[in-house]
């Protein structure tokens, strides 16, 4: 159905994609498996003509097709569900199922009635109980995947990619979308299934391609390929490497001090009466659902978000109207989820993004020392491993790992009792990943204790050596040790019936 | 998650944009009130009849604007154009009846023109639609002030009739951008090209990543500002007798008021037509009251800017946490 | 750029970065390259361009524009807007007329000017900071209602005369330099420092670049945003008494055009409107450029009009150079 030969993209500074080939036939649902930043999503959008490639050819039904933008594609029967939503806040479910390709009346005018009613109904197919004409702002998360996923079927499309779809649904949700998935296949439907969740492509798909730094690894049945088999594959090398040790702990540090404690934080909605501690010299992984109110729960902690209740203990100190300017002069760091819309300042420097966070030591008077600051952000570059042209090169131009190299770099230099790092590998390529994992397990072992807030499980259990879970907003359980594994804290996370 | 009824949707609920309508109406209704209860003549029939007219001009010109700020742009050159086809409207026809029908429709071709220029800079240029506009607006003002340097040109008699007749005591001018405006909200409504007008204001990417056609979108909506600009000249040529190189200076800025007033976002793809019209008739009410209270220009400048202040204050959405 | 050996594509990569580079260079030097350009270019088109005379008059053209591009340039860098600065222009001059009209109130109008200055940048201030209403409708609204003000107190036509000092500053010169340069080097010279040299300075500079991770950096977004109004307000009354000393009679319309320009002078000069972009001698440089274009115009023999249609031109086309992909 769809055959890709020979793909290859540049971006500026990266070669994303090269010389990719992929066959997905009808009725097969072909996993495309890699690590953050393999190329998956690059390669997403070089099928669904959001760019076009630099070399190679696409072909449908064995003819070649070469899109000029998105539209084609669609037109031609590939739709794609984005890891990142593609939807309208302020228009409605109905609307935005129907946007693009809303049904008309016979005068060629939007059949609105009719998209209602086409709306509840491929809704009601898939199990969910939304109304077509409210806000698509005022969904939650999942409710707002349903909506994209309802957006895919009535277009009943040819080729259908999912990107990452699970990453915030749980439980019967994914079974029904699974379910969906399936029919689909066998109405011929050609699936493409990008995740890097194991279990679900060893239950769902029926081939498997693996990309690893923008290259094919290789292609195999899966039933003809076992676990570990594929994550070698994936990873290139054992998983066990890509996490530094655990350090075994001495009996000194077997009751590590606690230097920070939680209290019963509200949120809204989204965060209730949750609590944790974090003891010195360890890493603490705060694990859940997107949506659980992970990223909540640590903005509160920092006093980004303004809790209802509740507080923070920080060093014999107890605090219930927590600021950032408060949290950063008792000590605690914030490298958060969305390095650009909450981290970086993209036009300036690496130098000004470096110092931040503590333009208090390069200061002389009121005055910025300009040498004092060169020295701080070139010690910044060459402890933390930024690679960039120098102090004054602009952070926009660098890649997302060396990005989130630098906002460590930043918080390390105030955070001297608690880092908290949101999704710290989020668009980080492999290379960069297990030097922020040392870096981390390096910060732990100066006595700063870490929370780390991640959505792979693997890193999770890799790098923590206790767990918090979440599942809406509260707490549902903590791990420690041997008992953090894949099954626990995927339990913790979706279970209802789970108390903490 | 079980399998839903279609009756067991929620009670309804308004969206923000209805309440601000309601909100619209209510300042309108509490100002035809304290007009009434401060002189008797206020509420009189032809007085309303007056107020209907009086909206006219503000109301073509923000009919425009209204869409370039639903897609998130703006368009400052509508003064310039405005001044600039009133001009060349009432110069080039220079009271010779017979030429009314073919510049009227060369102006209007003309304003479509400047607005596809504009839409084509902010789709192309990738500038920000503040400043192409801008560049826009002052190239145009310039050769406004080269074609004349003041009034120009005259209109035949009976084309005032354009601006001043009234059937049934009912302003035809105003009458008519009534229903440019009902036509508008309907097409945006019904059209899948107003519902991407809307999509491409409130999220571009994704209007991108769909494969909506966010540029023809955004060259359609400048090109129609440029319209309204046009039909606005032309109206004032027929009120005035004369078109003049300033006659549109005021609306540049002042066309803009209209749109928040009645609720429609900055930010894009938030609000809609109906609302603009109301608010250009709370400002034609509220100017008309002023008058009533003898009172003087300057007094109703300042009403008119805190109800800018009020409004945008009053709609601000609390902010969303990061 | 990735930390990963790039087998192929490096080499495309290192070209490309290359450009980059140039493009960066060229957006930082190239406003300062192209005002020398004009400036050789004119005298040889027209000589009488570098006649004392006339250079000195452009300075005092320059000066008020400068002063109102200074503090736009802030508010810019903050991510904000300022449209009411030419109505506190005019309200500064009104201001300036309004007393005695000799040397003796030159003190009390100052203080009075630029307190409406600052009250208006408050305004401003509050409401984009504390309201979330967006710089353009919070400032053109003050604007409005500014306006509104000043025409109540002048009933519609200022009288009376500004001091001669005002006159003096506005028009004389003291050894061909004019004397109103006195006031704008000393401003000019602590805006640039306070931008460049100071912590204050980054901070405005990391606020319009990212105003959610300024905030999360326990930055004092607020007040340095409304203090960036403030001072935008404070520059544009200096301005306007400057500029109603040079009008000589001051009406109400003193100062019109000036929030636009101001605007393109900053475009000019590098600031992005999104924040976080833009230097001081850029935006200086920015504001001389429109000044000596609608000196040449004239001096070439160009009709009048051509200054706003070469103005709307240079403004696209600078910010077409700056963008950035």
């Amino acid at each position: 159905m769809l055959s890709v030969s020979g793909i290859s993209k540049y971006f500026p500074g990266v070669q994303a994609l090269s010389d990719i080939s992929l066959d997905v036939a009808a009725g097969e649902i072909h996993a495309l498996v890699g690590e953050n930043g393999a190329g998956k999503s690059t390669l997403t959008k070089v099928i669904a003509g959001v760019q076009p490639p630099d070399e190679g050819e696409l072909r449908l039904d064995g003819r070649v097709v070469k899109w000029h933008g998105p539209a084609e594609a669609k037109a031609a029967g590939i739709h794609v569900i984005y890891q990142e939503f593609v939807l309208f806040p302020h228009l409605t479910v109905a609307e935005n199922i129907f946007v693009g390709q809303a049904p008309r009346t016979r005068l060629g005018l939007l059949d609105r009635k009719g998209a209602v009613t086409a709306a509840r109904e491929v809704l009601a197919r898939l199990g969910v109980a939304l109304d077509p004409q409210r806000l698509v702002e005022s969904l939650t998360v999942a409710d707002q995947q349903m909506v994209e996923i309802a957006k895919a079927l009535i277009h009943r499309p040819k080729v259908l990619i999912l990107d990452e779809p699970t990453a915030v649904i749980a439980g019967q949700e994914v079974v029904l979308l699974f379910e969906r998935i399936r029919r689909l296949r066998d109405e011929g439907v050609a699936v493409i299934y990008i995740s890097h969740r194991l279990e679900e492509i060893f239950q769902l798909c029926d081939q498997l391609t693996v990309i690893k730094d923008g290259r094919v690894v290789g292609s195999r049945k899966v039933s003809e390929v076992s676990r570990a088999d594929l994550i070698t594959m994936m990873v290139g090398r054992d998983l066990s490497h890509l996490f530094p040790p655990k350090p075994a702990l001495t009996a000194a540090q077997q009751e590590p001090a606690v230097v920070l404690i939680a209290e019963g934080i509200d949120l809204g909605r989204r965060v209730r009466g949750a609590g944790l501690s974090l003891r010195a010299g360890t890493i603490t992984g705060l694990a859940g659902l997107v949506g659980a109110g992970r990223s909540e729960l640590a903005m509160a902690i920092f006093g980004g978000l303004p809790m209802d209740s509740g507080s923070v203990t920080c060093d014999g100190k107890t605090i219930r109207h927590m600021t950032p300017a408060m949290a950063i002069s008792l000590g605690i760091g914030f490298v958060t989820e969305d390095r650009k819309g909450q981290g970086l300042a993209m036009l300036l420097d690496v130098a000004a993004n470096i110092t931040a966070a503590s333009l208090g030591t390069v200061q002389s008077g009121p005055f910025l020392d300009r040498g004092k600051e060169q020295e701080v952000a070139e010690s910044g570059i060459a402890n933390y491993r930024v690679v960039c042209r120098g102090p004054s090169n602009p952070v926009a131009t660098m890649s997302g790992g060396n990005q989130q190299k630098l906002l460590i770099a930043r918080w390390a230099r105030t955070c001297r009792r608690v880092l908290i790092l949101d999704e710290p590998t989020r668009g980080v390529d492999v290379g960069a990943r297990t030097e922020i994992y040392r870096i981390m397990r390096d910060l732990a072992a100066q006595g700063i204790a870490i929370l780390m807030i991640s959505s792979e499980l693997p890193e999770v259990i890799g790098m923590s050596d206790s767990v918090y879970v979440m599942r809406e907003g509260v707490i549902a359980g903590f791990l420690e040790g041997d008992a953090i594994t894949e099954e626990a804290v995927m339990e913790l996370a979706t279970h209802h019936a789970q108390a903490a | 998650m079980s399998i839903s009824s279609p009756a067991k949707s929620p009670t309804f609920r308004p969206s923000p944009h209805v309440i601000r309508l309601g909100l619209v109406v209510l300042f309108i209704a509490v100002l035809i009130v304290i007009g009434s209860v401060l002189t008797d003549r206020f509420a009189r029939s032809t007085n309303f009849l007056n107020i209907y007219e009086q909206s006219t001009d503000l109301a073509l010109v923000s009919l425009g604007q209204t869409l370039t700020i639903l897609t998130g742009g703006i368009d400052l050159s509508v003064g310039s154009q405005i001044s600039l086809l009133s001009v060349l409207t009432s110069g080039l026809i220079n009271g010779d009846g017979s030429l009314v029908l073919p510049v009227c429709a060369g102006v209007i071709a003309l304003g479509v023109l400047i607005g596809v220029v504009n839409g084509l800079g902010v789709v192309f240029l990738r500038i920000h639609p503040l400043i192409v506009t801008l560049g826009m607006g002052a190239v145009l003002q310039g050769v406004a002030l080269l074609y004349a340097l003041g009034p120009a040109g005259s209109t035949p008699d009976g084309f005032d009739a354009l601006a001043y007749s009234r059937v049934g005591g009912l302003s035809v001018s105003a009458t008519i951008t009534v229903l440019l405006y009902l036509l508008v909200a309907f097409l945006m409504r019904r059209t899948a090209t107003g519902r991407a007008i809307y999509a491409t204001g409130d999220e571009p990417a994704a209007a991108v990543l769909l494969g909506l056609p966010v540029r023809r979108v955004t060259v359609l909506v400048y090109a129609l500002c440029g319209f309204f600009c046009a039909l606005t000249a032309i109206y004032l040529v027929s009120r005035f007798g004369t078109g003049q190189p300033y006659a549109g200076t005021y609306y540049t800025l002042e066309s803009v008021t209209p749109v928040v007033v009645g609720g429609t976002m900055l930010s894009g793809g938030r609000g809609g037509v109906i609302g603009t019209l109301l608010g250009a008739y709370l400002l034609s009410v509220l100017n008309n009251l002023l008058n009533f209270m003898h009172v003087s220009t300057q007094i109703q400048l300042i009403a008119q800017g805190l109800i800018i202040m009020v409004a945008v204050s009053a709609y601000v959405e609390r902010k969303k946490v990061a | 750029m990735s930390e990963q050996a790039l087998p192929a594509g490096v080499k495309t990569a290192g070209i490309r970065r290359h450009s980059g580079e140039l493009r960066a260079l060229a957006a930082r030097w190239g406003i300062y390259v192209f005002l020398v350009l004009f400036i050789v270019v004119s005298g040889i088109v027209a000589p009488s361009f570098l006649h004392a005379r006339n250079l000195s008059n452009l300075v005092i053209q320059l000066v008020p524009l400068a002063l109102v591009a200074l503090g736009q340039c802030l508010v810019i860098m903050a991510r904000g807007l300022d449209l009411s600065v030419a109505s506190v222009m005019a309200t500064a001059a009104v201001v300036g007329t309004s007393f005695s009209g000799d040397n003796h109130a030159v003190l009390p109008i100052i203080v009075v000017a630029v307190l409406i200055g600052a009250a208006t940048g408050l305004v401003n201030g509050l409401l984009v900071t504390k309201r979330q209403v967006s710089p353009f409708l919070a400032t053109l609204a003050s604007m409005i209602v500014l306006q509104g003000l000043r025409f109540a107190w002048t009933h519609g036509a200022p009288t009376g005369a500004m001091p001669p000092f005002f006159r003096a500053l506005g028009t004389q010169s003291w050894h061909q330099v004019p004397l109103s340069l006195f006031v704008l080097v000393p401003i000019a010279a602590v805006v640039g420092i306070v931008v460049h040299r100071t912590i204050l300075g980054r901070k405005i500079y990391i606020i319009g670049g990212n105003p959610v991770a300024a905030g999360l950096l326990g930055y004092p977004v607020a007040v340095i945003t409304i203090g960036a109004y403030v001072a935008s307000g404070c520059l544009a009354a200096i301005a306007g008494l400057i500029l109603g000393g040079y009008a000589e009679i001051v009406d109400n319309s003193v100062g019109s055009g000036f929030e636009l320009d101001s605007i393109v002078a900053a475009v000019i000069g590098g600031f992005a409107l999104s924040g976080g972009r833009g230097t001081i001698p850029g935006a200086l440089a920015g504001a001389a450029v429109l000044v000596l274009v609608s000196n040449i115009v004239l001096l070439v023999g160009l009709p009048v009009q051509f200054q706003i249609i070469l103005k709307g031109l240079v403004i696209v086309l600078a910010a077409a150079c700056y963008r950035t992909r």
